[in-house]
């Protein structure tokens, strides 16, 4: 398959936004009652958008993109893919985890691993060439026959990463899948995310407790502050592409965003 | 401040990580049928009542408490004489690892016989009395504890080593304030792993020689065909190392208390 | 390259320990230095296998303790598991199983000998009877260990590929759970030659249990070493080679057993 193939793919699906948050609530058992993790929580990502969610450890993060994924019920509010309400996790969307040696079947290679989402709803020879697609859009190509432990965290990352694509979801929605890594790991990493995005159309929701990272990939940012956590602001990321870790990173605009997102974090913990 | 921390909170945690008693279930349904289904008194399937009988009357014909005490005494001279002798021999050859790499594969073809083999050999060497037997329970108990000690004592931290030669501590110091409270968790695993073998070796030289003792008692009813007095002693026998596994655990707990609450069994 | 590594690997000061240690045995023997009747030198030992071989007595005691073996440890692994898993997936079969377990487990093995001459007096069958509850608590208890300790991750990345119930215990809990219960397989394959051979002592007078007990008594310590050190090396056999059968099975395992 090539790009352009798949784009098209991904203009059949951009008809309304490929996903929406509605006044998403959640709430967890607690010791004297239910604590509320997050409340009110809505917005829309569009197709073929970078959307990060940025904000302080406890806000929720994680709960959300759960309940965005449908591991997680909501309380109150619906999540909606394509419009269609969702009930459990959705088939158009993909989760990928922050500890990726355990999300990673230890015992299966790298390109047993990569089939793992599709193996059992496609024919194999489509799995093995969806497989090899994969493999070489995060350009592990070579490492098809290792296993897991013999690769270092940002290949295992890369991966999980795979796996998502394989099953060409709409959405993919990580979990700070960078947050492990060291910081040039994941400075290749974030180009190499943006260039699947480039290459596939696919949408992503990408959470980060890192300011810069957010600016550098989102074409938008929510901010997720307070407790229970809500969303604060929303930003509309207009900084030119394709980004470049070291210019990019210098432009004025960039610095702005970065700044503005701070206050906005700042803000509600005075 | 110098103060242990609270028994009670270690022993907490012990009681939280018990299974539910509800889980005995299983057990009490069994026995209950089976003391229901059996309405005569058959040979082979006796009813858990007469089981009781049994015992009763081993009991009063004053033979139960000797052979009981007997057992009893020979495991806890043993275990004693094992960890004496084990815990010494593994502190000496943790210390000089030289020693047990030399000494490996030998050590490692006696440790793949079971112990319970070597018993019709110590009663060929030693006869038919006490002194054997308590010879086969140290040297099957000695095995477990004589590995863990020297493996942790090759294992002590070289920063806690270091620590003792910046304070300048003797060799007899250093032994007796580092390395040795720093080998107690692995001592202690070491003896709760030599228990179960040697109520194995005990039990099983009592029913070979019938010396003293409550596996002599059980292969006395065998050969007399009281079969409730024989399904009695194996209740018996099991409430026992189960009465020994849990004292050993409260004992483990207390001496333990000092240690960071991971070093006791996992439980899930 | 296998063969270089090999001999690099074999522990050579330990061996020649070994064998200085072999060759003092027998020269005390033979010096008269270390008399006692029942102590043989080890040429004495060796001689004693071959007087058991040549009789056509060694083999089929060999095969009889395996047999025992396997039909236990059969057993043991195919109730182990099924009973693991079954625990395992379900808290509340635990909650009302666990402390039977518990009170079951500390059982030694030995003390069922009289209840299975009493119920199939000299048979294999009450060999059985000793083997089975003991060989099978390392089975059951690793697999439940191993079902249990199944990362919470390992169930999200089901859920996020919507994987069917049976589909996320075929393909991701079992697999998981493989390397313990490999363990317990393996603990549960010595445990069940030890226990064969105790049974074979006291309860079946059959197999390489009974030889050892047969040439005590018949006061020929030669042979009774003999019976000894096979059990030994059967040992160190069957384990090695539960160990090799697991690395060619379970490649994945090398790095999860810790290295390679």
């Amino acid at each position: 398959m090539t790009s352009t193939e798949e784009r098209s793919d991904a203009d059949e699906k951009a008809v309304g936004p490929a996903f929406e948050c509605r006044s998403v609530t959640v709430e967890f058992p607690h010791k004297f009652g239910r604590k509320r993790i997050i409340e009110d929580i809505s917005f829309l990502v569009r197709s073929g958008e970078f959307l990060t969610i940025v904000g302080p450890s406890g806000t929720g993060k994680t709960t959300l993109l759960r309940a965005m994924g449908g591991l997680t019920p909501t309380v109150s509010g619906s999540v909606l893919v394509h419009g269609k309400e969702l009930d459990g996790p959705p088939e158009d969307v993909v989760i990928v985890f922050q500890d990726y040696s355990n999300a990673l079947l230890q015992w299966r290679t790298i390109a047993a691993n990569v089939a793992f989402g599709i193996e059992r709803t496609l024919e194999r020879q489509e799995t093995e060439q969806r497989v090899r697609d994969a493999l070489a859009l995060v350009g592990l190509e070579r490492n098809a026959d290792d296993y897991p432990w013999q690769l270092s965290g940002g290949m295992q990352q890369r991966v999980q990463i795979a796996r998502a694509l394989a099953s060409r979801p709409a959405v993919m929605l990580m979990d700070e899948p960078f947050a492990a890594l060291d910081a040039m790991t994941k400075a290749s990493m974030q180009d190499e995310l943006l260039r699947v995005r480039d290459r596939t159309g696919t949408s992503f929701v990408f959470i980060t407790h890192d300011i810069e990272e957010a600016v550098y990939l989102g074409d938008r940012i929510a901010v997720l502050t307070g407790s229970p956590g809500r969303i604060d602001r929303i930003f509309e990321i207009g900084l030119p592409a394709p980004r470049d870790q070291l210019s990019t990173r210098q432009l004025p605009k960039f610095l702005e965003f970065r700044y503005a997102v701070h206050q906005a974090i700042g803000r509600v913990h005075g | 401040m110098m103060r242990s921390p609270p028994l009670r909170q270690h022993f907490a945690l012990v009681v939280e990580a018990l299974p539910s008693a509800r889980g005995l279930l299983p057990l009490v349904v069994l026995l209950g049928a089976w003391q229901l289904l059996q309405t005569g008194t058959s040979p082979y399937f006796p009813p858990p009542s007469d089981w009781w009988d049994g015992l009763m009357l081993l009991a009063k014909s004053g033979r139960l408490y000797p052979a009981l005490s007997a057992t009893t005494i020979t495991l806890l001279l043993g275990l004693a004489v094992a960890v004496l002798i084990g815990t010494g021999m593994g502190l000496f050859i943790g210390v000089f690892p030289r020693l047990s790499r030399a000494f490996g594969p030998l050590l490692e073809f006696l440790r793949a016989v079971p112990p319970p083999a070597v018993v019709p050999v110590a009663i060929l060497f030693m006869g038919y009395d006490e002194r054997m037997k308590l010879t086969v329970v140290v040297l099957a108990a000695i095995w477990p504890i004589l590995l863990n000690t020297s493996s942790a004592a090759e294992r002590v931290h070289p920063l806690l080593l270091d620590v003792a030669r910046s304070f300048r501590l003797s060799a007899f110091d250093r032994m007796r304030l580092i390395i040795l409270p720093s080998v107690v968790p692995a001592i202690l695993l070491g003896i709760r792993v030599a228990l179960p073998v040697a109520i194995v070796v005990t039990l099983l030289v009592e029913i070979l020689t019938s010396i003293e003792g409550i596996g002599a008692l059980m292969i006395g009813a065998q050969r007399n065909f009281q079969s409730s007095q024989v399904y009695g002693l194996l209740v018996l026998i099991g409430l026992f190392g189960l009465l020994l596994n849990n004292v050993f655990a409260v004992f483990e707990a207390i001496l333990l208390r000092r240690w960071p609450p991971k070093t006791q069994s996992q439980h899930f | 390259m296998d063969k270089d590594r090999v001999i690099a690997e074999i522990n050579w000061p330990g061996t020649a320990v070994l064998v200085f240690w072999g060759l003092a045995w027998e020269a005390a023997v033979r010096s008269g230095l270390l008399r006692y009747e029942y102590l043989p030198a080890p040429s004495a030992i060796a001689l004693g296998f071959g007087e058991l071989a040549s009789q056509g007595i060694l083999a089929p005691d060999i095969a009889h303790t395996l047999i025992a073996v396997a039909i236990g440890w059969a057993v043991a692994i195919v109730l182990g598991v099924s009973l693991g898993f079954l625990l395992g997936l379900s808290p509340t079969a635990r909650r009302y199983s666990l402390a039977s377990i518990e009170v079951l487990r500390p059982m030694p093995g030995v003390a069922f000998a009289p209840v299975g001459l009493l119920l199939f007096g000299f048979s294999l069958k009450t060999e059985m009877v000793v083997t089975i509850l003991p060989v099978l608590w390392p089975v059951l208890v690793n697999t439940i260990g191993g079902v249990t300790g199944v990362h919470q991750r390992l169930y999200d990345v089901g859920r996020t590929f919507r994987l069917s119930r049976k589909d996320t215990i075929l393909r991701i809990i079992l697999p998981a759970a493989m390397p313990p219960i490999v363990v317990g397989a393996r603990i549960s394959l010595g445990l069940a030659l030890v226990l064969a051979v105790v049974a074979e002592m006291v309860g079946n007078p059959e197999g390489l249990g009974y030889g050892i007990v047969r040439e005590q008594q018949a006061l020929r310590p030669d042979l009774m070493f003999a019976y000894i050190v096979t059990v030994g090396l059967i040992g160190i056999v069957l384990n090695a080679g539960m160990l090799a059968l697991a690395e060619a099975l379970f490649p994945s395992f090398r790095q999860l057993r810790g290295g390679p």
